[in-house]
């Protein structure tokens, strides 16, 4: 009952940022009267996933302080799971999305244990690692269709369908994954105020004295990497009913490791807003170069060079984000 | 029966001897200082009580218990805490946040933990502080800070490591008072490293003298200052030589 109550209680936040944030979470909900694009409803959703990416990495990644770069390891566990699932035993999403979730939560906790013995940038790098010798591994297995990957039939599962999630319009999509987004968002604010939040951050400070104040580091580091697995998994399943198509290249590489960390990174890594700042600023900016640049000029790659500057940028200026620089602006103020 | 009981306890580095065969016990209520010249090895001593390095040989008790094996944060859950010498964070904590750390040892409601850690800083003056970031503030502040933040985990042995160092006069009265305190009115059995001799000589109860990571005496403050062996330890043995001891 107490989670509950501080998981909806925004009350330490200044009242502009709650009058921001009711007013951005109104025009989404209403945002699908207005006339728009397919192509800005499709850019909408992908924020929407890349929120919840971020809002997961931001657990381990942000709270903890811990760079974890193999985050798409467990998009790609959540979305075979729903995928396999449905289409060799006809398992519908709202069934199958947890099963996945509990394979990446094994899958974390096995990885976890080792991983957590390394520090600083070794961790980093085994993250990376890990995930793409998974990935390498499901480009020749075939159970799950190698590297032609898997393909749901909207002849063999034709929509609308609410309990395999298959629909023909977006719309249906984008209002699922809202729903995710608000609960995400409550089940964040709950984790920054919970005594594994507070833990997570005297760990990022200094892991001696977090030990000293009867903190079992490593395990709560590797409970906090398990979380951020599940939320990171359940937009993987949602993915594969989304896309319809999925293969290792577009749910496990590497770009959407690295996106996921440099969204909540760019927003503010360790705060509320941060992942959803970075998700809002970056995606459409991908979309959009992609759409504008890539496919026009013919010049591809031009996202990365992005990125690069970014990270360039971030740890030049402000290790905390957007959000970090929107915090020391007010601190001065006062 | 003693709070701690340390038996024979050696700590190598290599071939470096940090601690050396020492043994001592802690009663309940006790206020015991440690002292002794740089690098004797009283930090190291505290270090292998509290678990953060494991002993080379000799066992370690706490309340009866053989803690020596224990790992830091199993150490500071059966009631031990300690402060660090130097407060190395970069990190976005407030003065308040650090403090309820400690305190969810005991509980999960942040809403207890809050409650607690603003008692506990009203305890040591310095509630004034509990919205600035730790990083921020001066290093007396940070000291109280340190102390705060381990009591607010409700020890029932505390580990003080150097909270006198750097400051001035003024300031190394009021800490004496805070830790008088904890000890009086708290009842903390409370062991401290210092090296602000007016402090340990006034409030400690008994003293330890470490040197070379050996313990060369142990005893009231009074017959300390006066034994050959310390003042031989901190002047050298030609001082000894030349005005003859005490």
């Amino acid at each position: 009952m107490e989670a509950l109550k501080s998981a909806l209680d925004f009350s330490d936040f200044p009242r502009i940022d709650l009058l921001a944030a009711g007013s951005l979470a109104i025009l989404f909900l209403i945002f699908p009267l207005f006339p728009h694009s397919s192509f800005a409803m499709a850019t909408l959703i992908q924020f929407l996933m890349f929120s919840l990416y971020g809002m997961g990495w931001n657990t381990i990644g942000g709270y903890g302080g811990q760079v974890d770069l193999g985050k798409a390891q467990y998009v790609g566990i959540g979305a075979y799971t729903t995928a396999v699932m449905l289409i060799r035993w006809d398992i519908p999403f709202w069934f199958s999305m947890p099963v996945g979730v509990c394979f990446s939560v094994l899958w974390s906790f096995v990885l976890g244990y080792p991983l957590f013995r390394l520090k600083g940038h070794y961790f980093a790098i085994a993250t990376i690692a890990t995930s793409l010798v998974l990935k390498d591994l499901f480009e020749v297995w075939d159970f799950v269709g190698a590297a032609r990957g898997l393909e749901i039939s909207p002849i063999r599962f034709p929509p609308p369908d609410f309990l395999r999630l298959i629909f023909r319009e977006d719309v249906y999509y984008y209002y699922v994954i809202l729903g995710f987004f608000f609960v995400g968002i409550f089940y964040m604010n709950w984790f920054r105020k919970s005594r594994l939040g507070f833990q997570l951050r005297a760990i990022k400070d200094n892991e001696v004295m977090a030990r000293s104040l009867g903190i079992n580091v490593h395990w709560a580091k590797i409970k906090t990497y398990a979380i951020a697995t599940a939320f990171v998994s359940m937009v993987g399943s949602f993915h594969t009913c989304y896309i319809r198509n999925i293969e290792p290249e577009d749910t496990m590489s590497l770009d959407i490791s690295i996106l996921i960390a440099l969204m909540a990174m760019l927003g503010g890594a360790g705060s509320l807003w941060g992942p959803i700042i970075g998700a809002g600023i970056l995606i459409p900016l991908k979309s959009y170069l992609k759409e504008w640049l890539g496919a026009r000029a013919g010049i591809v790659g031009i996202d990365l060079i992005l990125y690069a500057m970014i990270i360039m940028a971030i740890s030049a200026l402000e290790p905390r984000g957007i959000w970090g620089i929107v915090q020391r602006f007010r601190r001065r103020r006062r | 029966m003693a709070l701690l009981e340390l038996q024979r306890v050696t700590k190598k580095f290599g071939g470096l001897m940090a601690n050396h065969d020492i043994s001592f016990s802690v009663e309940k209520g006790e206020l015991l200082g440690l002292i002794g010249p740089n690098g004797a090895g009283k930090t190291t001593l505290f270090n292998c009580i509290s678990g953060a390095y494991p002993v080379t040989s000799g066992r370690i008790f706490f309340d009866g218990e053989d803690i020596t094996d224990l790992k830091a944060h199993e150490v500071a859950r059966r009631g031990l805490a300690r402060t660090f010498q130097v407060y190395v964070a970069s990190g976005d904590l407030t003065v308040i946040e650090n403090v309820m750390v400690g305190c969810f040892m005991h509980t999960r409601s942040r809403n207890r933990a809050r409650s607690q850690a603003r008692d506990i800083l009203r305890d040591l003056n310095i509630e004034d502080l509990s919205e600035a970031l730790v990083h921020e503030l001066p290093v007396a502040s940070q000291k109280r800070v340190t102390m705060a933040t381990a009591i607010a985990s409700q020890p029932r042995l505390l580990l003080l490591d150097e909270v006198a160092a750097g400051l001035s006069h003024g300031e190394i009265e009021e800490i004496m008072g805070s830790i008088r305190h904890l000890h009086e009115d708290l009842d903390m059995t409370v062991m401290l490293i210092e090296h602000v001799m007016e402090l340990v000589m006034k409030l400690s109860h008994r003293v330890i003298v470490l040197d070379y990571g050996e313990k060369i005496a142990d005893g009231d403050p009074e017959t300390i200052s006066k034994d050959t062996r310390v003042i031989k330890a901190y002047l050298g043995e030609k001082y000894v030589r030349e005005h003859g001891a005490g």
